[in-house]
This record gives C-alpha cells, sequence and structure tokens, in this order.
C-alpha cells in the first residue's frame, strides 16, 4: 500500500533521470562541436546548461521538502541523499561541457585543428560511463554500477598522454599554442566529467546497497 | 500475592496472603452449603408427604392404657420416630415414641396419634389395608367389605372384579365432580354474576327516579330479563343436582381396623389405593398424580388439602403486576437523577432519601399501603365509580385487592430498582454519549437510542432484584389484599378478565396461614414445607426468566460490564 | 417561539473580503490565498475559560475552506479545548465560558438563537478513542440521519454506501452490514466512526486525534483517507504526531498554552518556522 505522497518521490526520480538525460545529450553535442567545430553547437550547449541548472535548483528543494515533511527512512532516505549529490554531479557535468563549448568557441575564432589525438577516445569512454550511472540507477544494476569507477583509470591515463602530447605540440614553434592549451582544457574537463560520472555511480552503490564505497578500495580504482 | 517470605525451608515458598484465600473460599464454601442444605431440607420434608407411606397394622402390649377407643389394635402409617419432649416419669429418661397417622378423623376426632414405642408389641403390613382419600375430614384407613353399584349390584371386596370396578367407578366419579365444578362456577356463577349486575341496576334506578322507577322502560327491561335468569338458573341448578344424586348413588362400606362399620358415598372420595400391596411403579406413578394435583388444583378442608394453584398463581400473578408498576417509575425516576437533574447536595439527599427506603419495615409499608392506596385512593376511586356498591358494604377497590397489593411492593422495591438503574446508566462510558451528541442527536435522543439500551441488563439486574423481594414479602400483603381462601382467581376468562380489585392468594401467606393458623398443625407440616419449596422454586423460575433476558442484552449491547 | 437559525450549505455566500484580514496575536500569519476562502474564522480575541482558569487566550485566526489544517503543540496547550468548541462540545462541561467569536460558513456558532443540535449536524466531530455505537455497521452509519427524523430506507441505503465507501471501509464490511459494529478491528471501527461523522455531510470535520489508538498500517489507511476526503469537506485535526501533521495538512497551527504561536503553511512551519519557540516544538527541543 503506498501512502498517498509516493508520486512525490516518483517525481524527483523522474526529475534525476531527465536531468541525467539532458546531462549526456549536453556532453555528446558538445563533443560534436569539438569534432565538427561547429560554433551552432557549442551555442546550443550554454542554453541547455541553463535547463540543467534549473533542475538541481528544483530537484534539491524538492528533496529538502520531501525530508522534511515526509519523514523518510530506509531507502527513501538513501534515495533522496542519492538525489540531492547526483543533482550536483550533474550540474557539474553541465558546467564541464559549457566550459569545453566555450574551448571550442574559443579556438574557431582563430585556430581551429582538429588534431585531437585521444579526446574522441576519452569522450567515447566517459559517454559509456554516464551510461552506465544512469543505466545502473534506472535499472537498480549493482553491478554495472561497481563498474564503473574501475574504468575511470583508462580515462586518467588516456587524460595524461594527451597532456604529454599537446604540451610537446604546443612546443613545436610552427603550431599555435593556444589551439593546444585549449586541448588540454577540453581535455581535462573531460577527465573531470569521468570523475562525476563515477561519483555518481558510487552514490548509486550507496542508494541501491546501503554501503557507502567513497575512498574505499573499490572506489579508488586499485587494481 | 507475588511476594514472597523467605521460610525455614529454603524449597518452600508461601506466597504472602495465601491465608486469605482459603479463608474467603470457606466463607463461600459455608455460606452455599447453608442454601443447598435448607433446599434439601425443606424439598425432602415437603416432598415425602406426596410418597406413598405404607401402613401397619399396630398392636399393643396386653394392659397397655394407650389404645383407640378402648381397642389395643388399629392401623396406621408411621410418620416419624422420635425422642419425647419430656422425660419419662418413672425412669427419669428420655423414652422413644411413634406418631402414627391414622386418618379416619370424623371417628377418631384425631388424626395423629403418638405411642411409646415400649408400647407396641408386634407390627404387621397386611396387604388388604386400604386408604382412601375423601373431599371431607381427609384420608380414612380401612379394610374394604363391598361395593354398592346404583343398580343395585353388590360387589365383595374379596373378588378380583373389586379393585378394576372401583376405579373405574372412581374415574367416572371425578369426571362427574369437574363437570359439576363447571356448571356451578362457569355457568350458574355467569347467571348469579349476571342477577347482580341487574340488581345493581334496579337499585340505580330507584335511588334516581325515586317511586317512579317501577314505570321507567327500562326497569320494564330489568325485570324482564331477570326472570328469564332465574327461569335458566332454575334449570341448571337442577342439572347440578341431579348430578349431585348421581355422586351419591354408589357407596362403599368398609370397617375399621378398631371394629368401626362404616358406608361412604363414591362421590366423596377422590382416591383409593392399597400402599402394602403397590410395587416401586405404581409408587413412582402415584407421586407424581399427586405432585401434579398439588400445584394444579384448589385447596380443601381449610388448606390443609389438595392443591394450591390458587396461593401460586395470585403470587405470580401480583409479582408480575409489581413489576408491571415499578419499573416504569424507577428507571425513570432514576434517568432524571443520573442524566437531568444537576448534581448538588439537593439531588445527594433525595439519593440518600431513596436509598434509605429500602431500610423502611416492610409492614410500615403495609400500613402506608392500607391508609393511603385503600383508603384514601380506593375510597376516592368507589366514590366517583362505583357509589352503589360502596354504600351496599361492599366497596370495590376501598378494600384490599390486588391492585393496591402490587402498588405497595411496588413502593417497597423502588429503591432497588433506582439504585441499579443508576449504576448501570453511570456505567455507559462517556465515549458512545459524546460521540451520539457529535452526531446532532439531542439529550433525550442519546438517551433513548444509545444510553438506555447500553445499560439495559443492568436495569434488568435491578428487576431481579425487585422481584427477589418482592415476591417474598408477607407482611404488608395482610394489609392490602391477601386473603385465606379467595373464591376467584384475579384473572380469568370473565370480562373484564383482569381483576384489579379481587383478593387474591399468596404462597407466602399460605405458609403462614397454615404453619401458625390452621387447626391440626401436624397436619399441615407437610404441606407447609411443600409450599415453601414451591414459593422458593417460584422465585428461582422468575428470576432465571429475568436472567436469560439480561443475558441476552448484554450480549447484543457488549459494551459495559454490568 | 423564537426563530431559530440552522446552519445551511444554501446560505453559504463567498466571502473573500473576510479573508484578507487574518490578524493572529503573534502577526505573523498571512491570509489564506484567494483561492481557498476562509471557512472558520476565530475572532475578537476569542478566549475559552473553564471556570476561574483561561485556557485559550486572545485567537484570531482564520481556516480555509476544504483544506486541511492541523493544530499542534505540547499537552495541555489548548489545541484539543478549541477543537471541540468549535461543535460545542464543551457545552457538556459545567462552568465554562467563553469571549470573542467563532464563525462557521458567516454564521457564529454561538449566536442564541443558533440549535447547538443543528450546528452538530454541520460540523461532525471524529474522537480520539473509537467509540462506533453496540449496533450494527448499518445503524452506526446512519445515526445521524435517524436523529434527524430521515428514515427512508432507500435513501438510507445510498447514504450507507456512499459514506463506507468515502470511509474506505466498503470493501471489508459490504457483506456484513447488518452484524455487530464492534466486531470489526480497531482501525476499521476508527473508519467507521469517521464514516459516521461524515454521512450527514457535514461542511467541518473535526478529528481529535484519530489515529493515536491505531497501530501504524490503520495510521497510514486514515491519513490516506483524510487526504482523500478534504477535496469535500474542511477537516481540522489535532495530532501529538507532527510528523502525522507534516503529511496530512496544509497549514498548521502551533499552540503554547493556550495561545497561538505560529500560523501558516505546513511546509513554512516545519522547514523554516519564523518563531524560535516553533523551531524548537518542531525539532524535538521542548523541555
Amino acid at each position: 500500500m503506498e501512502p498517498f505522497y509516493q508520486s512525490e518521490l516518483k517525481d524527483i526520480r523522474n526529475k534525476l533521470t531527465m536531468m541525467g538525460e539532458k546531462c549526456i545529450e549536453v556532453v555528446r553535442i558538445s563533443m560534436q562541436s569539438v569534432e565538427n567545430n561547429d560554433t551552432e553547437l557549442a551555442t546550443k550547449v550554454r542554453k541547455m546548461d541553463d535547463a540543467i541548472d534549473e533542475l538541481e535548483v528544483t530537484i534539491d528543494n524538492d528533496c529538502v521538502r520531501y525530508l522534511t515533511l515526509r519523514s523518510p527512512v530506509a531507502s527513501d532516505v538513501r534515495f533522496l541523499i542519492l538525489a540531492m549529490r547526483a543533482c550536483h554531479d550533474f550540474e557539474r557535468i553541465g558546467d564541464e561541457a559549457t566550459t569545453i563549448a566555450k574551448r571550442v568557441l574559443h579556438l574557431n575564432k582563430r585556430f581551429p585543428s582538429t588534431d585531437h589525438h585521444h579526446i574522441l577516445k576519452i569522450d567515447k569512454l566517459v559517454l559509456e560511463q554516464l551510461d552506465a550511472a544512469m543505466h545502473s540507477f534506472i535499472h537498480n544494476d549493482t553491478k554495472e554500477a561497481l563498474a564503473v569507477p574501475k574504468k575511470d583509470r583508462e580515462i586518467d591515463r588516456l587524460n595524461k598522454e594527451n597532456y604529454k602530447y599537446f604540451l610537446q605540440k604546443a612546443g613545436e614553434p610552427d603550431l599555435e599554442v593556444n589551439t593546444y592549451f585549449d586541448f588540454i582544457f577540453i581535455s581535462k574537463a573531460l577527465e573531470r566529467i569521468g570523475d562525476h560520472a563515477t561519483n555518481i555511480a558510487e552514490e548509486v552503490v550507496y542508494y541501491i546497497e546501503g554501503e557507502d564505497i567513497r575512498h574505499t578500495d573499490i572506489a579508488k580504482r586499485a587494481e | 500475592m507475588t511476594t514472597s517470605k523467605p521460610s525455614r525451608n529454603p524449597n518452600t515458598v508461601q506466597p504472602v496472603g495465601e491465608n486469605f484465600v482459603w479463608l474467603t473460599a470457606m466463607g463461600l464454601a459455608a455460606g452455599i452449603i447453608m442454601v443447598i442444605g435448607m433446599i434439601l431440607l425443606i424439598f425432602w420434608k415437603g416432598v415425602t408427604v406426596f410418597w406413598p407411606k405404607e401402613v401397619v397394622l399396630v398392636e399393643l402390649v396386653e394392659d397397655s392404657e394407650a389404645g383407640l377407643n378402648g381397642v389395643t389394635t388399629f392401623a396406621g402409617a408411621i410418620v416419624d420416630e422420635r425422642e419425647k419432649l419430656s422425660r419419662d416419669p418413672v425412669t427419669d429418661a428420655y423414652k422413644d415414641e411413634y406418631s402414627f397417622f391414622i386418618g379416619n378423623k370424623e371417628v377418631y376426632g384425631q388424626m395423629y396419634y403418638y405411642i411409646d414405642v415400649d408400647q407396641v408389641a408386634r407390627m404387621e403390613k397386611p396387604a388388604d389395608i386400604m386408604v382412601a382419600e375423601r373431599m371431607e375430614y381427609g384420608n380414612a384407613i380401612f379394610y374394604p367389605q363391598a361395593l354398592t353399584l346404583a343398580n343395585g349390584e353388590v360387589i365383595p371386596a374379596d373378588t378380583d372384579a373389586f379393585n378394576t370396578v372401583l376405579q373405574k367407578r372412581l374415574e367416572v366419579v371425578r369426571d362427574r365432580r369437574s363437570a359439576i365444578t363447571q356448571l356451578e362456577k362457569k355457568a350458574i356463577g355467569r347467571i348469579n354474576h349476571q342477577l347482580e349486575d341487574i340488581r345493581l341496576e334496579k337499585l340505580r334506578l330507584k335511588r334516581e327516579h325515586g317511586s317512579d322507577a317501577a314505570d321507567h322502560p327500562n326497569m320494564q327491561q330489568l325485570l324482564t330479563r331477570e326472570a328469564q335468569l332465574e327461569a335458566e338458573y332454575k334449570e341448571l341448578d337442577a342439572a347440578s343436582s341431579a348430578l349431585r344424586e348421581l355422586q351419591q348413588a354408589e357407596t362403599l362400606t368398609y370397617q375399621l381396623v378398631t371394629g368401626e362399620e362404616r358406608t361412604l358415598a363414591l362421590g366423596a372420595l377422590v382416591d383409593v389405593f392399597k400402599p402394602n400391596t403397590m410395587s416401586f411403579t405404581d409408587k413412582v406413578a402415584f407421586f407424581i398424580v399427586h405432585v401434579w394435583r398439588f400445584v394444579s388444583e384448589n385447596p380443601r378442608e381449610a388448606n390443609t388439602e389438595g392443591g394450591i394453584f390458587p396461593a401460586i398463581f395470585g403470587t405470580f400473578a401480583m409479582t408480575l403486576l409489581m413489576s408491571a408498576i415499578v419499573m416504569p417509575f424507577g428507571v425513570l425516576a432514576a434517568i432524571y437523577l443520573r442524566e437531568y437533574a444537576t448534581q448538588g447536595p439537593f439531588v445527594q439527599s433525595i439519593r440518600i432519601a431513596i436509598n434509605n427506603l429500602a431500610g423502611v419495615p416492610s409492614i410500615v409499608y403495609g400500613v402506608f399501603g392500607l391508609g393511603f392506596f385503600v383508603y384514601v385512593l380506593g375510597g376516592s376511586i368507589d366514590e366517583l365509580f362505583f357509589p352503589i356498591m360502596a354504600e351496599q358494604g361492599t366497596p370495590v377497590f376501598g378494600t384490599g385487592g390486588i391492585l393496591w397489593a402490587a402498588f405497595t411492593l411496588a413502593l417497597m422495591t423502588v429503591p432497588v430498582v433506582v439504585v441499579a438503574t443508576e449504576e448501570a446508566l453511570a456505567a455507559v462510558p462517556r465515549g458512545a454519549r459524546e460521540a451520539s451528541l457529535a452526531c446532532g442527536a439531542s439529550k433525550w435522543q442519546t438517551i433513548q437510542r444509545i444510553v438506555m439500551p447500553a445499560s439495559s441488563s443492568g436495569i434488568i439486574t435491578g428487576l431481579i432484584l425487585a422481584m427477589a423481594r418482592g415476591a417474598g414479602e408477607v407482611a404488608p400483603l395482610m394489609l392490602v389484599g391477601v386473603i385465606k381462601l379467595a373464591p376467584d382467581l384475579p384473572i380469568d376468562l370473565e370480562p373484564p378478565f383482569i381483576h384489579l380489585d379481587r383478593k387474591f392468594m399468596h404462597l407466602g401467606f399460605h405458609i403462614y396461614d397454615l404453619g401458625f393458623q390452621s387447626p391440626n398443625s401436624e397436619a399441615a407440616k407437610p404441606m407447609v414445607f411443600a409450599t415453601t419449596f414451591l414459593l422458593i422454586m417460584l422465585v428461582i423460575v422468575l428470576n432465571l426468566g429475568a436472567i436469560l433476558i439480561r443475558d441476552r442484552l448484554r450480549r447484543k449491547y457488549a459494551s459495559g460490564t454490568f | 417561539m423564537s426563530a431559530t437559525v440552522t446552519m445551511d450549505s444554501t446560505n453559504y455566500t463567498q466571502s473573500t473580503d473576510n479573508a484578507k484580514k487574518a490578524v493572529d496575536g503573534a502577526d505573523h500569519s498571512p491570509a489564506p490565498s484567494a483561492a481557498h476562502d476562509t471557512f472558520i474564522q476565530i475572532k475578537d480575541d476569542f478566549g475559552f475559560w473553564y471556570g476561574e482558569s483561561q485556557v485559550l487566550h486572545d485567537l484570531n485566526f482564520n481556516i480555509p475552506k476544504q483544506r486541511v489544517t492541523a493544530f499542534i503543540g505540547p499537552s495541555g496547550c489548548g489545541k484539543s479545548t478549541l477543537l471541540r468548541c468549535f461543535n460545542r462540545m464543551n457545552d457538556l462541561i459545567d462552568g465554562v465560558r467563553h469571549q470573542g467569536d467563532i464563525v462557521i460558513n458567516s454564521h457564529s456558532i454561538f449566536d442564541r438563537q443558533l440549535e447547538v443540535i443543528s450546528l452538530r449536524k454541520r460540523v461532525g466531530m471524529v474522537f480520539q478513542k473509537y467509540n462506533p455505537f453496540p449496533k450494527t455497521i448499518y445503524e452506526n452509519v446512519v445515526y445521524s440521519l435517524r436523529v434527524a427524523g430521515r428514515n427512508k430506507k432507500s435513501q438510507l441505503d445510498e447514504v450507507v454506501e456512499a459514506s463506507l465507501r468515502s470511509a474506505a471501509l466498503w470493501d471489508e464490511v459490504k457483506d456484513r452490514l447488518h452484524t455487530s459494529a464492534l466486531g470489526l478491528s480497531g482501525g476499521q471501527m476508527q473508519r467507521l466512526c469517521i464514516a459516521r461523522a461524515i454521512a450527514n455531510k457535514p461542511e467541518v470535520l473535526l478529528m481529535d486525534e484519530p489515529c493515536s489508538a491505531l497501530d501504524p498500517i490503520a495510521t497510514g489507511k486514515i491519513e490516506e483517507l483524510i487526504h482523500d476526503l478534504k477535496e469535500q469537506f474542511t477537516i481540522v485535526i489535532v495530532t501529538h504526531n507532527m510528523q502525522q501533521a507534516a503529511r496530512v495538512s496544509d497549514r498548521t497551527a502551533f499552540f503554547y498554552l493556550g495561545k497561538l504561536i505560529e500560523y501558516d503553511k505546513t511546509e513554512t512551519i516545519f522547514m523554516n518556522p519564523k518563531m524560535k519557540q516553533t523551531e524548537d516544538y518542531v525539532s524535538g527541543r521542548f523541555g
């Protein structure tokens, strides 16, 4: 038997899912704008980030209200904790995507380039991570959630390689320095998005299992 | 009882207070034993009356000074063997004596005879000896000699046919007797009533019209009707006389053990039996028949013989009437005191006064009933409605009757009903009342629909207590309506069916009358016990009825624990 | 015979102007929104005395129509007393007096010409300890109609089904309407009492700690019921259980020692109360 306010909880869940989907979408578009040096797409990213920010405020308010007025316990409380933390992570992801878009605009003003090295690879991985985190949340799949922190190492490695490569390229005399610094920032932003996806996966594990795996061996991506 | 004292032996622990449990249990047991013992004693003493006793032929020792009419042989049923009340002057010891029932009151002058045990030489039980229940003078003990029928045929006692024919003729006699009663009481009685009405009507006309009364048209009607009725009366009277003659037509001749010979018409006999030849089943059948006769017939022989049906009926009717009067008064008074009156010192003093009413001696109620109900109220009713009767010296309501008796006892039992009802009303939980009021009911609706049904079992408890008290009181009744021998029942088939002005018989009064005012107290003793037992049974039946009703109500309105 | 005023729903008039003026002692209550008009007005510094001692002080606030308003506060703060004033159940106690006024549906309930019985038909009450009558379920529900003189069987049958359905009890008892009501469980009995209270279609439903004698599942069912009923009735509920007040009510009034400390939307009272006393009470810091 469900109490009459159960719909409020469902509502929050729907909003969170929507926020997640918007995030995935914004990351993909920002990557497309990088790939194709598309300034129109870059502008679109900023607008989408506004929507994501609104959702963060809404979800936060709803969670506080539910916590105050409905005295939830057990998995309901853990869900609300997940929602409140995850919406912050999503908001940060949106901000990072905006950073990427800004960098694209900056690039395209004077010195576009297609020397992306591993950026697109990282992007693919990052999107996979986000998908996995959302999937594990929607389907309550702990295994899938636990796989996310492990894959983060690969993203970190790729990012390090990017850094080395772009730094070296920036040093070469006949190439534009700014381009490669922009690329470094874009790579870093992607790596951060990956970290946020990992956080979200950890929060999902907390919600499903009641176990806080932050900063444990699983999470430290030790192998 | 949960703490335990350490005792010498560490293995035994005696809970504190166990002694008091034992004490209270003993108290209860003592009470129950006393009650059951009393009922059994009454039952036994009363019931032995109906069991046919064997008759012994007693031969006294030679030169015995004791003897009936000089004869030293007689027959009797042993009633008792006991120690004499006074010391023997010769031996200075308490001797034993027999108490015999010898019957034949018209011959011997007494029905019981006492003989010292040592005066008795021999006792034997002759098979032929016969005991007869008679309409007058009680039982007779004799040797039957012959039966003379209406057609002159004589059947001697030693023939086989004697017993069968005798029993058959006795049945006929009994049937005819009830036919005579029907005729005389009902038919002739009705005519008498109508004649009485006509007489009163004539008186009334004479009073209203003085000397012109004779010319009044109604007067002619009355005279014709009177003549008609007188003619009917003559017819019925003749029929009744004819039947009575038939009753006298057949006779039984017999000889007493002491030698006297007698002849008795069959119409004077109720029943005959040979006690020494009856088998156990015969005796049981006899017992049942006599118990039935006891509770269903009218009394004979100054209440020492026959049945006590009118007393049973009178007690029952009066108790019901009293309950019908006391319940509305008591319940309504209690409702007012508890629900409507503002609680304060005045209401509290009324409550105390009502409770104290329960302590007033019942004879005082009798005097009050006589003075107020009978003389003041009854007198006023007579003045208003029955002036002629009152003048004639036969007051209708101005004298004791079942109505005034019921009122007097109702007054006596009102405190019980009021207290029980008040307790029951107070036990109804506040929640039920509040809920009813919150639904928009008025105070009276709440009382009527919620409070009264919920307290109904407590109210019935009050009724039970009232009936138990009222059915047993005798003293006040003697002043306001009970009579030794009532000609009619207070409720019968004559309109207006319920005669509130009639006097009635009562079991309690019957016991008093039998025990202390009858000419032959020995004869009455068994009747007293039997009547007492019956009174107890009647009260138990009334109470059981009320308890069953209360249980049903309690189950229906389960809330509350009263 | 003096004319008696009875409260009838046909007399109800839109009184949004009254609604604009809601001033309580601490002056913290905004007027109810125009979309939900005032239905009960406590005004003129309403005060209440049991004999010599004053139990309610200077109350002025409004209760909106078709909403759930909760009264909370520690024991003895007067919330039950105020609730019982609304249907004048306090009249049953000797030595009570009041000052000020309470207006329900534009009629003062203390009007001398008003029959208390008709007031109680418009304002129903559910008590803390469920108290069904020792009658059948059917008779319990139709009690208020019978005492009002309506005995037509077809009418009563309709009302019984409607009320029991509204009280979420119909499916459980429809096959045993004519058995004793005392055979039901505690939660069912309380729902029966609610059905009884709403049978006559009152305008206001007063509930005095209706769930305090029930287990959590029964309590949940009743809270669900309250949520459904507020579409039809104006509900005022007194409760000791703050979480319950937070769950079911739209507006909450916090009382302390007979005074109204704060009265606002429930969200505000629990998430961001304006008075420190309120904050202390709802967070359990009360001495």
